[in-house]
This record gives C-alpha cells, sequence and structure tokens, in this order.
C-alpha cells in the first residue's frame, strides 16, 4: 500500500516538526507537552495501525513508566539515563504480564480485557500510596543533569534542554519504529491485522509476534511517562487512570492509524487544541466529542487520511491506492 | 452484626442500580456484538433530567415519570441516526464514536448544569428512617430495593412472555437467524437501545436523592457496568442481576475493611472471567 508520504519523507517532515514546534507553538513546554505524547501516541499506533489490537492499557505503561522514573531518581542519585532504563524494564515487564495474558483473546474480548488492567493497575497504584504517592502522586522529582562520561550533554534546567531531550528520544524512537514496521517482523504484523487466519495457516505464531509488539508498544509508551515525569517533575495518579488510555487512543485514531506520520498529526492536534482551547472556553472537550463522532463516521483515515484524500482529489498525481477508508466504508442501514 | 447486616442491604441497593446500569449494555452486546461506551453518559444524563425536573417542578415523582422516557427517547435517536452506521465498521471506529458521544453528553451537562454537582431532594413521602426494634434503615433505600425489584420483576416478565421478549432473547443467540425469519432486526436494535437508556436513566434518577448528580459520575459506573457484564456473562439478564448485586455486596461489605481491595479485586475477577470462563457465571455457552 503506498501512502501519501514515503518513509524518508515521514522522518523529514517529522524532524522538521521537531525545529518548528518550540518556535510556533506559544511556549516550549507546550511544545515538550507535544513531543512526549507524540511518543505515547506512536507506541499506541504500533497496536491500532500494525497489529490491529486497540489497547486500553496504555496508560499502565505510561503510568509505570513514570513511576519508575520517578522513583529511581527520589531515592538514589543515579543519573537521568538510569532512570529511562528504570522506565524502559519497569514498563517491558508489565506489557509483558499484560500483554500475554490479553492476546489470549481477540476483537473486542482483548479490548475489555485491557480495559479490566488498566482499572486494576490503577487502583493498585491507589492502594499502594507508600509507593506511588496515592492520589497526591510523587512530587519534586529531580530533574538530573544529561552526563554522558563525565561530559555534561545537557544541563535540563532551561525549558529548551528538556525540549531537547524529548525531542531527541522522539527522533530516535521514529526512526527505530520505522524501521521495526519496514522490517520482515513488521510485515508479519501487518499480516496479522489484515486477516490473521491466514498468517496462522501460513504458520506464523500470531500469538507470540502480538506479545512482542505489545511489549514494543509498552516501552515506548513507558518512555513517554517516564520524560513526562521529568518535564513536570510530578508524577500524578492520573498518569495510570485509564482515561490517560482514551486519550492516547484518542491521539492515535483521530491523527490516522497506519503510518507513523499520523501520530505527529494526532498528538500535536489533541494537545495544541487542547491546551489552547480549554483557555478560551472550559467545554471543548464537546468539541472533540463531535470530532471523535465525525471521524468515526467519516474520517476513518484521521487527519492523515484526511490529508491523503485532499491531495488525490487536488492533484491527481498522489499515489491511487486502496485506502483502509475505502475497504472500511460505513455501511447503513440496508 | 447489625453493621454487617446494613452494609448487606446498601449493597443490595447499590447492586440493583449496578444491574439497571448494566443490563441494556449487556443486551446491546450481546445482541449487535457492539460495545456503547456512551453507556455511562446515559445514567449521568438520567440524573441530570431527573434534577432538572425536580428543580422545575418540585415532583420527584414526575420526574421519575418523565426523565427515564426522555432517556428512551435519546437512546433510540442516538442509535437510529449515529450508531446504526457503524455496526459494520471496526469496532475501534464503534468505541470511537460512543466515546464522542459519551464526551458530547458529559461536556453538555456541564454546559447546561454547571461543573459542580447538584443535590436532589429525597422525596417528602420518603424522607426519614423505618425502624424494626434495634434496626434502623433510610426508607428511601428500601424504596429503591423495592421498586427496582418490582421493575426486574416486570422485565423478566416481558422477556420471558412477551413476543418482542421472544425475539430480543433469540437474538443474542443469533441475530442473523432472526433477521432470516423475517424480522425486522433493525427496529429491534433501536429497541433495545432505547430500553437500554430507560434503564440507565432510571438507575441514574433513582440514585440521585442517594448520591445526587454529578458532572463526572458516567465513566465510574460504565467500568462497574463493564465488570457486570463480563461477570454475568455477555448477553444475560439473569447474569447481569447476579453480577450486579454479586458487585453491590463485594463492594459494599468491603468498603469499611478496604474498599482500594475490593476495586482491585473486581477488575481482576473481570479478567479472569474472560481468560477462563467467557461467557461468565450465568451467560450461555
Amino acid at each position: 500500500m503506498r501512502r501519501l508520504l514515503q518513509p524518508h519523507v515521514e522522518l523529514a517532515v517529522s524532524l522538521a516538526a521537531v525545529v518548528v514546534l518550540p518556535i510556533v507553538l506559544p511556549s516550549i513546554a507546550m511544545a515538550t507537552e507535544v513531543v512526549i505524547f507524540i511518543i505515547a501516541t506512536l507506541g499506541c499506533n504500533l497496536l491500532i495501525g500494525y497489529v490491529g489490537l486497540m489497547s486500553f492499557g496504555q496508560a499502565i505503561f505510561f503510568g509505570v513508566g513514570a513511576y519508575a522514573c520517578s522513583l529511581t531518581l527520589l531515592h538514589s542519585h543515579v543519573g537521568i539515563g538510569a532512570g529511562l532504563l528504570a522506565a524502559i524494564a519497569a514498563s517491558a515487564i508489565v506489557a509483558l504480564f499484560v500483554g500475554f495474558l490479553s492476546t489470549q483473546k481477540r476483537g473486542i474480548y482483548f479490548v475489555m480485557l485491557t480495559f479490566a488492567f488498566s482499572q486494576m493497575f490503577y487502583f493498585i497504584a491507589y492502594a499502594m500510596a507508600g509507593l506511588t504517592g496515592g492520589d497526591n502522586g510523587l512530587l519534586d522529582i529531580p530533574r538530573p543533569p544529561l552526563v554522558l562520561f563525565h561530559v555534561t550533554l545537557l544541563s535540563l534546567t532551561p525549558p529548551l534542554e528538556m525540549y531537547g531531550l524529548a525531542a531527541v528520544v522522539f527522533v530516535a524512537l521514529f526512526v527505530f519504529l520505522q524501521r521495526v514496521i519496514t522490517s520482515p517482523f513488521g510485515s508479519t504484523l501487518q499480516a496479522i491485522r489484515e486477516n490473521e487466519q491466514r498468517a496462522i495457516a501460513v504458520g506464523y505464531n500470531t500469538r507470540n509476534f502480538k506479545v512482542i509488539a505489545f511489549v514494543l508498544s509498552g516501552v515506548v509508551t513507558g518512555i513517554a511517562g517516564a520524560l513526562y515525569a521529568l518535564f513536570l517533575q510530578f508524577a500524578p495518579l492520573g498518569n495510570i487512570d485509564v482515561s490517560m488510555s482514551e486519550r492516547i487512543i484518542v491521539m492515535s485514531i483521530l491523527g490516522g492509524t497506519g503510518s507513523l506520520f499520523g501520530s505527529v498529526l494526532g498528538g500535536t492536534f489533541y494537545v495544541v487544541a487542547g491546551n489552547m482551547l480549554s483557555a478560551i472556553w472550559p467545554r471543548w472537550l464537546l468539541l472533540l466529542g463531535l470530532i471523535l463522532m465525525v471521524v468515526g463516521c467519516y474520517l476513518q483515515g484521521g487527519l492523515l487520511g484526511a490529508a491523503e484524500r485532499l491531495a488525490r482529489r487536488i492533484g491527481r498525481r498522489g499515489p491511487r491506492a486502496m485506502t483502509p477508508a475505502a475497504s472500511n466504508k460505513p455501511v447503513g442501514r440496508p | 452484626m447489625s453493621l454487617y447486616l446494613i452494609q448487606l442491604i446498601n449493597g443490595l441497593g447499590i447492586g440493583m442500580i449496578y444491574f439497571m446500569i448494566s443490563v441494556g449494555l449487556s443486551i446491546i452486546f450481546g445482541t449487535m456484538n457492539f460495545v456503547n461506551f456512551a453507556h455511562g453518559a446515559f445514567y449521568l444524563l438520567g440524573a441530570y433530567l431527573c434534577y432538572a425536573v425536580v428543580a422545575a417542578t418540585g415532583s420527584f415523582w414526575l420526574a421519575l415519570a418523565v426523565a427515564p422516557p426522555a432517556m428512551a427517547l435519546t437512546g433510540w435517536f442516538a442509535e437510529r441516526y449515529l450508531l446504526s452506521r457503524l455496526y459494520h465498521a471496526p469496532h475501534q471506529y464503534q468505541i470511537l464514536v460512543t466515546l464522542g458521544l459519551a464526551l458530547v453528553i458529559q461536556e453538555g451537562v456541564m454546559l447546561v448544569w454547571g461543573a459542580i454537582g447538584q443535590n436532589v431532594a429525597t422525596p417528602v413521602l420518603l424522607q426519614g428512617v423505618v425502624v424494626f426494634g434495634s434496626f434502623v434503615y433510610p426508607k428511601y433505600r428500601l424504596f429503591v430495593i423495592g421498586f427496582t425489584a418490582l421493575l426486574t420483576f416486570v422485565l423478566w416478565l416481558a422477556l420471558e412472555r412477551t413476543r418482542y421478549g421472544a425475539i430480543l432473547r433469540a437474538g443474542t443467540e443469533s441475530t442473523e437467524m432472526v433477521a432470516l425469519l423475517g424480522i425486522d432486526i433493525f427496529r429491534m436494535f433501536s429497541f433495545t437501545f432505547a430500553l437500554g437508556a430507560y434503564l440507565a436513566g432510571l438507575a441514574g434518577g433513582l440514585t440521585a436523592p442517594i448520591s445526587g448528580a454529578d458532572p463526572f459520575m458516567g465513566p465510574g459506573a460504565l467500568s462497574v457496568a463493564f465488570v457486570v457484564v463480563v461477570i454475568g456473562g455477555i448477553g444475560s439478564f439473569s447474569g447481569a442481576l447476579a453480577g450486579g448485586l454479586l458487585i453491590g455486596v463485594v463492594q459494599s461489605e468491603m468498603s469499611s475493611l478496604w474498599s482500594e481491595g475490593a476495586n482491585i479485586m473486581i477488575y481482576v475477577a473481570m479478567a479472569l472471567v474472560i481468560l477462563v470462563r467467557p461467557r461468565g457465571l450465568l451467560g450461555r455457552a
């Protein structure tokens, strides 16, 4: 399936976005939040867009990543790298557990299982107030400078340096995920999305592929959670709330699944619109709800799909391909 | 002893409310294989409509007569003009649209009635307590248990003894087969949605004098309803009743001991049921 943007173009546009965001957005803090949520959305997109799995468990990994990084930095004097590694390890372990169990079921039962796990981990985090701070969250998380071989790369005190860290991590993960989805492993994932029975018939152990994709997705989301904790210097209980999963899912589908660049659009749109509209009108979520209904009914390719359709209509030069929107067209009442 | 008894009765009341929220969700899930994330918002809107009628007229009974049918109409419209487009779409779009609808209802409620919760006065007739020797219990809560039990019986009769009930029960087995018999299943879907929204709205109205109407009561009710639906068995009326009462009583009895523990437990139970016994306690295989 050819897309409007080829992978290297997507990467170039994403790099450009990283440079432009802190300049065009009203604050560097907002740009940092955008980039962090794009990372979380990339993780979710890997599952929805490339394996066809809709996980309500993303908040677990976002929250666990945030807690693991925060606790490491709060209780020891190791560097920021160790905090991020702790987030990666913790979210990988939890994602392996949740993914191993959830992928036993398909379709809506998978969704319900991830939903149950998400609530379970929320109440566990709430109950373990001694560790997680419960309702208050973890406060005053240190943000040590990024040091490599005794050379301070980033002090992380000015907002732009925190943005730089998030941006570098984002670009690295974007390239990594592009490699993953264009690899034979990624092609197998897409085969599972298109027709799991056939993938099984060809001889793939689709369970294993789904679990690995789930862990990858959990780790990417966990890194986003860790960066969010570093950025806020605060790890609220809300990180692990199922509404965080919903937020990440909404960003993914709104931007467009089936292409990593969709996540860049979705994350940017949600965070920027959220920040700007909520300042003007506290009920902006009403608009978001209407947008979700329109996207779900008419624009199933999301923002990226809409852009592709527009480009095709204008140019008729763009690649003509069978879009997912055409094949998934909702069938109304006969 | 009497504390546990009172918590048991509290739990039965909460459980009946859970049942009324869940039963529509369960039947919709069972017949249309459609997960309605806006179901919690129906419960929320039911509570607020009840509040609005009480605030305007002062009559709780009028509110109870008017608000749930208004919710049935809302559910019918939502199904007919929005959700029915999505029956053939992949489930992520069904979830996206119903999440959107839930947001629209929740934010709409805050737009009209404000972001702070509202209290609904207990009707005069049911204020005060009932005293049986050493046993003292609020009248209104007893009324809720009695009223919902009566309603459950009526619903059960309707499902078991009427033609529509037979169609609905057949629908949870196989909608294709029902359609082949020449029954308009799309009309049945609309009606089922209306019924589900009616019951969720009624549950909201009945809870309002106990815990008030709060703009954020939707998501919590929805996730408990998911637990009830899964544990009872998807599409099962008696399962939703058993599941609702079980969750209500467990939560109530655990509330003074370890309430977070109760919440962890019910989601562990939900995951276990999906993994080990997907048809639930009382669902058909």
